[in-house]
């Protein structure tokens, strides 16, 4: 027996399961055949750190991971980007390696600095800066892999520039070598489980959002991108069902997504909102954009600022725990209770209300390790980011503050899992990313080995 | 498998985590939450040893990388 996972960044069940299942023949099999259903994933639904709580079954707030970047403890200005380092649970191939079951896994973030263990062959993921690192466990597989993509190995694509062509061919580029990899290394390597994460899905939703969905706001009918979302997931489609030709008959698969996407509506400027409501000073308000962190901001009469991001992190200036702290400590609950309702408040350009979400980590995970915000807040749920720059002179941006973007994340990802041995007749099972380590065990015999985890097994898998 | 054994923490220390643990999820007991605490404090403290991965160009770029992505 053996388990395949595809991990999909950021793919939403609407565009697989709806808009585009009847161009994907691989897909459509398997939705007819296996069982599909929302992957609800965890707060926030962001690639780091949801990937990791999949893969090990524990809460961003067990996990101590609130993004990609982190805030130094105390600082106002200094943050760290989060690694591999930084994930100390241990995730599904870690376990299978205890057991002596081998691993492929291919581009899971954080999977920089890669870990060195045995029984698993890895090439890490789109934080790796550079195709010189040492990028891959064995160490020598570097270039082996440097053979197979030409000397050219694409980890991830930029794209805030308005050159969408060179976005598009260095996305599809991207993709067939990853999945030129991953057949290479099923054929030439013994394994137990599979993952190939693909995050060129998430890039193709922020780059071509807009031109591919007649509801975003800023769509233009008859544009050259209109049909690029369906170029992209047949492509991917054809390369799976040729991969899936490589898995022998007793091999479970899985289909999985991080979170959704959906159509931006705008950006949030929530530090000229803080100053508006009297949490925020300047020294000297700035009147171009800048960042927050370079902002000349009078922490003596400030009581919180926020970051940017897909969603917004709250920082309370506490005395005694940052340099020029003003709230007390026993008032740091008043202010988040007070703030929380202000928020709640919020009404967009329009006068409408928004659906503004507050969340304390503490509330939200049971206990929340390592440097986490005061408060986590989501903009319209989400459908307006964060911007973390200021000198805009207004609170609502139509624009991303850090360039062109068209899309947003949203709670709801994919879960398929097909057995070809099994014909479950299109079963809807609702799962949630906790529920993903556990059940992949499960399927080893090996549910016992994960302790105090936020998810359970998928019981109709096991059925 | 994991090997667990025994440490003594004060009786009152006990009683203040089960207090603590009433209404939250994802802690069986007092000595999951007293295990997460504590990993999480070696943790920090192995951060200290752990060399950072990135070089300060490395990170100036992944910055501008993530921020253009639309992360920060």
């Amino acid at each position: 027996m053996k388990v395949a996972v595809f991990a999909l960044d950021s793919v939403p069940p609407e565009m697989l399961f709806e808009k585009l299942l009847d161009k994907l023949p691989n897909t459509k099999r398997m939705y007819q055949r296996g069982m599909h259903g929302v992957l609800r994933t965890c707060h926030p639904p962001i690639t780091v750190p949801a990937w990791m709580v999949m893969m090990t079954g524990k809460n961003p707030g067990k996990l101590g991971i609130y993004g990609f970047r982190h805030r130094k403890p105390s600082s106002y200005t200094e943050g760290y980007i989060v690694n591999s380092s930084h994930v100390k649970e241990r995730t599904v191939w870690e376990i299978l390696a205890e057991k002596g079951k081998r691993s492929i896994v291919i581009g899971i973030p954080p999977s920089y600095p890669v870990k060195h263990k045995e029984n698993v062959t890895m090439v890490s993921c789109f934080l790796t800066p550079s195709q010189e690192r040492d990028f891959t466990n064995p160490s020598e597989l570097k270039q082996e892999i440097l053979k197979i993509t030409g000397g050219r190995y694409l980890f991830d694509v930029t794209f805030r520039v308005e050159d969408r062509e060179r976005i598009k061919r260095e996305l599809f580029e991207m993709t067939e070598k990853r999945f030129d990899i991953a057949e290479y290394l099923i054929k030439n390597n013994p394994w137990d489980l599979f993952i190939l994460h693909e995050i060129g899905f998430d890039r193709l939703h922020h780059a071509f959002w807009k031109f591919f969905d007649p509801r975003h706001p800023k769509h233009i009918k008859g544009n050259e991108y209109e049909r690029i979302d369906e170029e992209y997931y047949s492509m991917v489609d054809e390369r799976i069902g040729r991969l899936m030709g490589m898995f022998p008959d007793d091999c479970i698969t899985f289909f999985l997504s991080d979170h959704g996407s959906a159509p931006m509506m705008g950006a949030f400027c929530v530090n000229e909102w803080l100053e508006s409501v009297g949490y925020l000073k300047f020294k000297q308000k700035p009147t171009n954009k800048v960042e927050i962190e370079k902002a000349e901001v009078d922490w003596s009469k400030t009581k919180a600022w926020g970051w940017g991001g897909y969603y917004a992190r709250i920082f309370f200036n506490v005395a005694g725990r940052e340099p020029n702290g003003i709230v007390p400590q026993e008032e740091l609950e008043y202010e988040k209770k007070r703030l929380t309702q202000l928020i709640r408040e919020i009404k967009d350009e329009d006068g409408r209300p928004m659906d503004n979400r507050v969340f304390e980590p503490e509330s939200l995970y049971g206990i929340a390790m390592g440097d986490k915000p005061d408060l986590m807040v989501y903009f319209d749920n989400l459908r307006w980011r964060s911007a973390g720059t200021v000198g805009h002179n207004s609170i609502y941006l139509h624009e991303n503050d850090t360039g062109p973007d068209d899309s947003v994340h949203s709670m709801n990802g994919i879960f398929l899992m097909y057995n070809p041995q099994k014909s479950y007749t299109e079963r809807l099972v609702q799962v949630r990313a906790e529920d993903i380590a556990p059940t992949i065990l499960s399927l080893f015999g090996l549910e016992g080995e994960l302790k105090s985890i936020d998810g359970a097994v998928i019981r109709e898998v096991k059925e | 498998m994991v090997k667990y054994t025994t440490v003594s923490i004060p009786l009152n220390l006990h009683r203040r985590i089960e207090k603590l643990l009433e209404g939250k999820t994802g802690f069986k007991s007092v000595s999951d939450y007293v295990t997460y605490v504590l990993r999480e404090v070696v943790a920090m403290h192995e951060t200290r040893q752990i060399p950072e991965p990135f070089s300060v160009e490395d990170l100036t770029e992944l910055k501008r990388r993530l921020a253009a992505l639309g992360y920060m």
